[in-house]
């Protein structure tokens, strides 16, 4: 009966190891993924501002890029894991550290994100320099104190 | 002494008006003067306030994160000579430079000299300040004037053993320091001229975008060109117009955005040090200003030299061929 309920016990927790490694990506990967979402973000941000200065004519893409910044800020603390700390990434510890104010930083970016892509949608042109400023800055207030140049 | 003058001034302000708007129209003539006096000195404070934009004081004389008070002092400076604490610049009498002289200040920055006479670390960067001109420093020293004073007494630098001795500082002046104002190139165009003032003697690009010898001299014929050792172990990149190293690729409107708004070309964003120097005085700088710091910068000698870890990729790569 006891060595039963060892069996059951050590096979669940075989099957939840099991599952944990199954889902646990490994951190490098995680750290790729995290600064392809990041670049793409500023991809779209850099694509929304050369449209909306006039340095190129594709308004009719703008409606797009202005939904995947929304789309792709709207959780950024996921793709901070705990154990995605070390390696070959940028991400200060503060990260982790002072994760609040961290977490504060990143909603700011989303609500910034979706104000802009709410005026593009409005065909809200007068504020679009406003509105896009706003995601700008948010990135940078973020950049300032929770990424570093690596060496 | 002059902070009462000034507030005297102001309260002066709206007697002076309602004495403009009286049906007789006679205004004793000291009215008029105080009123002269009391614009030329708000002028003055204004333009202050832009120099102090421009120079980026607020960053490192205030310690922002440990919620120090402006201007009060003690934000560290990592280097590889020791740590650096920013002394407290606001008018405090005992513990700031309340008891200085405009001639103080304007020693302190033009020479790099305290009022005692004793040496400066150029961890305070002089050796840019010193291209200031008189009316600048002296409008500087007006805003300064009327800030809050703080009390709060300056922390000792925690320096490395060989960089101890000020004394020493008088030597590396000799051989890395030139003082005097900045002086215009007749060949250039206005703007160039003012983009240089800018970016050399107020914005002080150089002084953590250029390589350092081992005596903290500025590298020659490495003006911009990025280092690997910047303050707080950072990774200062190359701005100078190389196009694999440095930001050849940048147009000069994208240089001036990136001023304002911290963004870059490829939507990356400023972080770390820059974005502190964006944030407290660049973003405030008029639109013609940023333009010709980036007409200026962009206008120096191209130099080839990796410090970015993705920079250097290919410079390996190439070593293998």
């Amino acid at each position: 009966m006891k060595h039963a309920r060892f069996f059951h016990c050590s096979l669940l927790a075989s099957v939840c190891l099991m599952a944990g490694t199954a889902f646990a990506a490994e951190p490098e990967d995680i750290i790729k993924y995290r600064q392809n979402v990041m670049k793409s973000q500023g991809a779209h941000l850099a694509a929304v501002g050369a449209i909306i200065n006039g340095k190129v004519d594709f308004k009719g893409h703008l409606g797009d890029h202005a939904k995947a910044l929304q789309a792709t800020t709207k959780n950024i603390p996921s793709l901070f894991p705990k154990d995605s700390d070390f390696g070959e990434t940028k991400a200060l510890d503060a990260v982790w550290q002072k994760n609040a104010e961290f977490q504060k930083l990143a909603k700011d970016t989303q609500q910034k994100a979706s104000a802009l892509a709410k005026a593009v949608a409005a065909n809200d042109s007068k504020n679009y320099g406003a509105r896009f400023k706003d995601v700008a800055d948010s990135c940078k207030a973020c950049h300032k104190d929770f990424r570093k140049e690596e060496k | 002494m002059h902070f009462v003058l000034l507030a005297g001034l102001l309260f002066a302000a709206p007697l002076a008006v309602a004495a403009g708007a009286s049906p007789t129209g006679s205004r004793p003539p000291w009215m008029a003067e105080v009123r002269k006096t009391q614009e030329q000195s708000f002028r003055l404070v204004k333009q202050g306030e832009y120099v102090y934009r421009a120079a980026g004081c607020y960053g490192c004389h205030t310690d922002e994160k440990h919620a120090g008070k402006p201007l009060a002092g003690g934000h560290a400076l990592a280097t590889p000579f020791g740590t650096f604490y920013s002394p407290n610049i606001t008018p405090d009498p005992e513990t700031g430079i309340g008891r200085w002289s405009e001639a103080d200040f304007i020693r302190a920055l033009r020479e790099g000299l305290s009022p005692a006479g004793d040496h400066y670390y150029p961890s305070f960067p002089y050796p840019s300040y010193t291209k200031l001109t008189d009316e600048d420093l002296r409008a500087l020293w007006a805003y300064l004037r009327v800030q809050p004073p703080v009390k709060q007494v300056n922390r000792k630098h925690d320096l490395k053993w060989f960089a101890r001795a000020r004394t020493f500082v008088g030597s590396w002046k000799g051989l890395y320091f030139t003082p005097g104002a900045y002086k215009p190139n007749a060949a250039k165009s206005a703007a160039w001229n003012r983009g240089a003032y800018l970016a050399e003697a107020a914005a002080h690009c150089g002084e953590c975008h250029t390589p350092r010898t081992a005596f903290g001299g500025i590298k020659t014929g490495m003006h911009n060109a990025g280092t690997r050792d910047g303050p707080d172990d950072s990774v200062v990149p190359n701005i100078t117009p190389d196009r694999k190293t440095g930001i050849g690729r940048w147009r000069a409107s994208e240089l001036a955005e990136y001023l304002e708004t911290g963004l870059t070309p490829d939507g990356d964003s400023a972080g770390d040090l820059m974005a502190e120097v964006i944030d407290n005085g660049l973003q405030y700088l008029r639109k013609d200003d940023l333009a010709a710091i980036a007409e200026y910068v962009l206008s120096l000698p191209p130099v080839e030299h990796a410090v970015r870890k993705a920079d250097k990729k290919p410079a390996k790569k190439e070593e293998f061929e």
